[in-house]
């Protein structure tokens, strides 16, 4: 039996979520790495307000994922497999030995102020559950302007989709997507328009920029977010963070992807439980743990008893 | 003449015995007798298999022959390649990681349920060539036409020095693999968990086998027909009685196949309670082809039932089984003869009525369990869940489904589907058109790929009521009727409510108080047994569920 990590993207963010990591030699070393790289204080982007700016958000759950990930490996965590949603990806690719932690958090930085730069107001996030896939591409595809463009962007189950836009495009297909008997249908506490045509140019840059960064071959899998594809060359990966941010994260694939890759044991790193709840729902006989709710300690007695089995 | 003599004279008829002679030979300083040592598998299969072999790896839904494929993934894909694989089920992850090695390039299946995301995305890259997907038995069928294999991985539990082999409880599909290179000189190789003196049993000749080695651990088994009764919900008991009242009772079934499910489960246990009230012991329901499914224990333990043939066994189900002789096939060990090939053969022609459930039917009946972006194959449901036209035996049940007097008329084998209207996470299962439909586009496939036809369908069962379509004139009439019992899924609310009076009147549908069931009366208490525990009190102790499924 196969234990697969999984990296938090953008809407689990919380605040204190720096200051809320478990207090343990390496997680202190990496905040201390981070603000390095960053000239400037990690501790201090993580309340309320400056949780507001994508950059810090997205620099924060980078901080926090990693941390985790190297807390659990000093306690003799590995896993076997990894994946990260949105920006989660590039935590994947340092715990996949892809990329160095230094440059993931300088090019996640800036990933974040290109997102901002690009649409500072009047664009968002909903989300929708209830309705298939089929159905919510039919009413997009009917509600979607020139001035109001809405776009599906992210597959996270069968039964939870999120779309990306402007914020009235966003706001009128959430609206019909109740009509029509969505169970839940409504804006995400994200203020760029992730996943979409949108961010053609926040991809292009990202591809310029990372292109003088070393990669390497990963030592595990990691999942590409558009593809739902087991990466395993660095050129494949480096395109596929380059490029995912305009283009759907097919995140429920990745999952039943690591399922039957023989993951049996899913565990989220910190902050929240969003994607725990998803493999919980979608797969119901694998185990998943949020190390935010369990705490290093069960991710650790939980992985020695499922590679035992 | 002369000229066609002389051609005939210079060939040779035993070119394949040769180069099977020649591959064995070439282990000589590996093998003892007919053991390769477990340490020398992965050498031994670089000189036994050739590129481009056609290779059958025994992985079907339970026993996997688990040791060989791990090995069989160790070879040199430069000396080993191009492998053309054959396999009932695709079900672990190194099945697919012969492909994305390039040790093998082709497949032809008949279910790849646990890996078919990962198959779906591998031939769309490439990374596969796909043969065809086939039903269980037209898979085993094509071993003897036109697949037959060069090389054939199985598993047993047991071997002695000979080779015989013993496979217990979990034969299934061992003996027909095997015959098919046996016969036609092709190699065999056999893993076991240990190799001993005398076998309890012979359940596989030696001199049909090549050789054998001790796997490094025991061949992996998974438990896939135990459910727990306390997941029935009461909806599903509703459909059960309906299904006892309106379809077994009324047509008079004696023999059947039952799927696997918490429909089905919810029927088995309903037996020695709704349907014992009923009167109905000993008149329907008495001759299975079944997996030895642990909520029939109850039925069996009450005198329902007079036999069951299996596919192949359950884990925690093998005291329970041997400690029951008059009812299930066994050796002279006493442990289960289960035969996966015989037991199809007898669910398509010997039983009265198969029993099923799916994810989506369409308007007209078709049904598939094909979701968006997956190829997930048929496993042996098609084999049962149609009506076999070579049928030439009469039953009661299968006489009542006659609707002519016509001198030629002839009686139809019961399909019947057991489905709520939505399934969990609020998807439709009435649907205007199959997802199946789209998968099969995209993957190219000659054909959609569909479960069961909605012409082989007789009875569609949901928690609105029975349609009993058998009984339809029309297409027309047959699509009223299931949309009659689609509640409110896109297909029941194009209905017209108003017209299934007419159709409770002429017999095509009928409600639960048609049936004088009242909907208040199915409760979880009318099980017989509600938990695992209460199976193994039933069991007198000798039913063993595995640890997963012990919750005291």
């Amino acid at each position: 039996m196969k234990v697969a990590f999984l990296f938090p993207g953008q809407g689990s963010q919380e605040p204190d979520m720096i200051s809320n990591l478990p207090d343990h030699p390496v997680i202190r070393r990496t905040i201390d790495e981070a603000s390095d790289v960053l000239d400037e204080d990690v501790n201090q982007l993580d309340n309320k307000d400056r949780l507001n700016s994508n950059r810090n958000v997205q620099v924060c759950l980078l901080v926090t994922g990693i941390a985790t990930a190297r807390a659990l490996k000093a306690e003799g965590v590995k896993p076997d497999m990894v994946a990260g949603h949105s920006v989660g990806a590039f935590g994947s690719a340092v715990v996949a030995g892809v990329m160095e932690f230094r440059d993931a958090i300088s090019i996640v930085k800036r990933r974040g102020e290109w997102m901002e730069e690009a649409y500072p107001t009047g664009y968002g996030m909903g989300v929708i559950s209830g309705l298939t896939k089929r159905k919510v591409e039919e009413i997009i595809e009917k509600e979607k302007t020139e001035d109001g463009p809405v776009y599906l962007a992210n597959v996270n189950s069968d039964d939870q989709f999120t779309v990306s836009g402007s914020l009235s495009g966003v706001d009128r297909a959430l609206e019909v997507m109740r009509n029509k008997g969505a169970r839940k249908a409504e804006r995400l506490n994200v203020n760029v328009p992730s996943h979409c045509p949108l961010m053609g140019t926040v991809a292009e840059k990202l591809d310029q920029s990372l292109k003088p960064i070393p990669f390497r071959n990963p030592s595990i899998p990691y999942a590409g977010n558009r593809n739902a594809r087991p990466l395993r060359d660095a050129e494949a990966i480096k395109e596929d963070l380059a490029s995912s941010v305009a283009h759907p994260v097919r995140w429920h694939e990745v999952i039943s992807l690591y399922y039957e890759l023989g993951a049996r044991l899913f565990i989220e790193l910190m902050p929240g439980r969003v994607l725990t709840d998803l493999v919980c729902q979608s797969f119901p006989t694998a185990r998943s743990l949020a190390v935010s709710a369990s705490g290093l300690h069960s991710a650790k007695m939980l992985t020695e008893q499922i590679r035992q089995m | 003449m002369t000229g066609l003599n002389q051609m005939t004279k210079g060939r040779s008829w035993t070119t394949k015995r040769d180069a099977k002679a020649e591959r064995v030979a070439g282990i000589a300083g590996i093998a003892s007798g007919k053991v390769i040592p477990t340490d020398r598998i992965v050498e031994a299969m670089e000189k036994l298999i050739k590129p481009g072999d056609r290779v059958v790896l025994e992985g079907n839904n339970q026993k996997q022959a688990s040791f060989l494929s791990s090995a069989l993934n160790e070879v040199d894909p430069k000396k080993i390649h191009d492998l053309h694989m054959i396999m009932s089920s695709i079900s672990r992850p190194e099945h697919l990681d012969l492909f994305e090695k390039g040790i093998a390039n082709k497949v032809d299946f008949a279910y790849a349920g646990p890996q078919s995301l990962r198959i779906a995305q591998m031939l769309e890259d490439g990374k596969l060539t796909m043969g065809e997907i086939h039903t269980y038995l037209e898979l085993y069928s094509r071993l003897f036409v036109d697949l037959i294999p060069s090389v054939v991985l199985v598993a047993a539990e047991k071997a002695d020095q000979e080779g015989n082999l013993y496979t217990g409880a979990n034969t299934e599909e061992t003996p027909t693999l095997v015959e098919a290179a046996a016969f036609k000189d092709g190699i065999v190789i056999a893993q076991v968990n240990e190799l001993v003196d005398e076998l309890p049993r012979v359940d596989i000749p030696g001199t049909w086998i090549d050789f054998v080695v001790v796997a490094d651990r025991p061949l992996v088994l998974e438990p896939l027909f135990t459910r727990d009764p306390r997941h029935i919900t009461e909806l599903q008991i509703l459909m059960a009685m309906m299904t006892i009242r309106g379809v077994y009772e009324r047509h008079d079934v004696q023999s059947l196949n039952h799927g696997i499910g918490y429909n089905t489960g919810a029927i088995e246990l309903l037996l020695p309670t709704y349907g014992e009230q009923l009167g109905l012991k000993g008149k329907i329901c008495r001759h299975w082809a079944l997996n030895p499914h642990p909520t029939l224990i109850p039925a069996i333990e009450s005198g329902w039932v007079e036999s069951i043939h299996c596919f192949g066994g359950e884990v925690g189900m093998e005291n329970y089984i041997a400690a029951r002789p008059d009812v299930f096939f066994t050796g002279k060990d006493g442990s289960l003869r289960s035969n996966r090939t015989l037991s199809q053969l007898a669910g398509q022609y010997a039983v009265d009525l198969f029993v099923g459930s799916t994810l989506q039917i369409d308007r007209d009946g078709n049904s598939s369990t094909v979701t968006s972006g997956r190829l997930a194959g048929f496993g042996g449901a098609p084999n049962m869940g149609h009506d076999p036209r070579g049928r030439r035996h009469s039953t009661p049940a299968w006489l009542n489904m006659m609707t002519s007097d016509d001198p030629l008329a002839r009686g139809k084998k019961l399909v019947v589907q057991v489905v709520e209207t939505f399934q969990s996470g609020n998807s439709p299962v009435f649907v205007e058109s199959l997802d199946a439909i789209d998968v099969g586009r995209e993957a190219d496939l000659a054909t959609t790929p569909v479960m069961i036809y909605g012409d082989d369908v007789t009875h569609v069962v949901t928690e609105e009521g029975i349609a009993y379509l058998y009984k339809a004139t029309s297409l027309e009439e047959r699509r009223e009727a299931i949309a009659a019992v689609a509640g409110v899924t896109p297909i029941g609310l194009e209905h017209d409510t108003k017209r299934t009076r007419k159709l409770r009147e002429n017999g095509l549908v009928a409600l639960p108080e048609d049936l004088g069931i009242r909907r208040t009366e199915a409760k979880r208490s009318l099980l017989a047994a509600k938990s695992v525990e209460e199976l193994v009190e039933w069991s007198d102790g000798l039913y063993e569920p595995p640890a997963k499924f012990r919750s005291w």
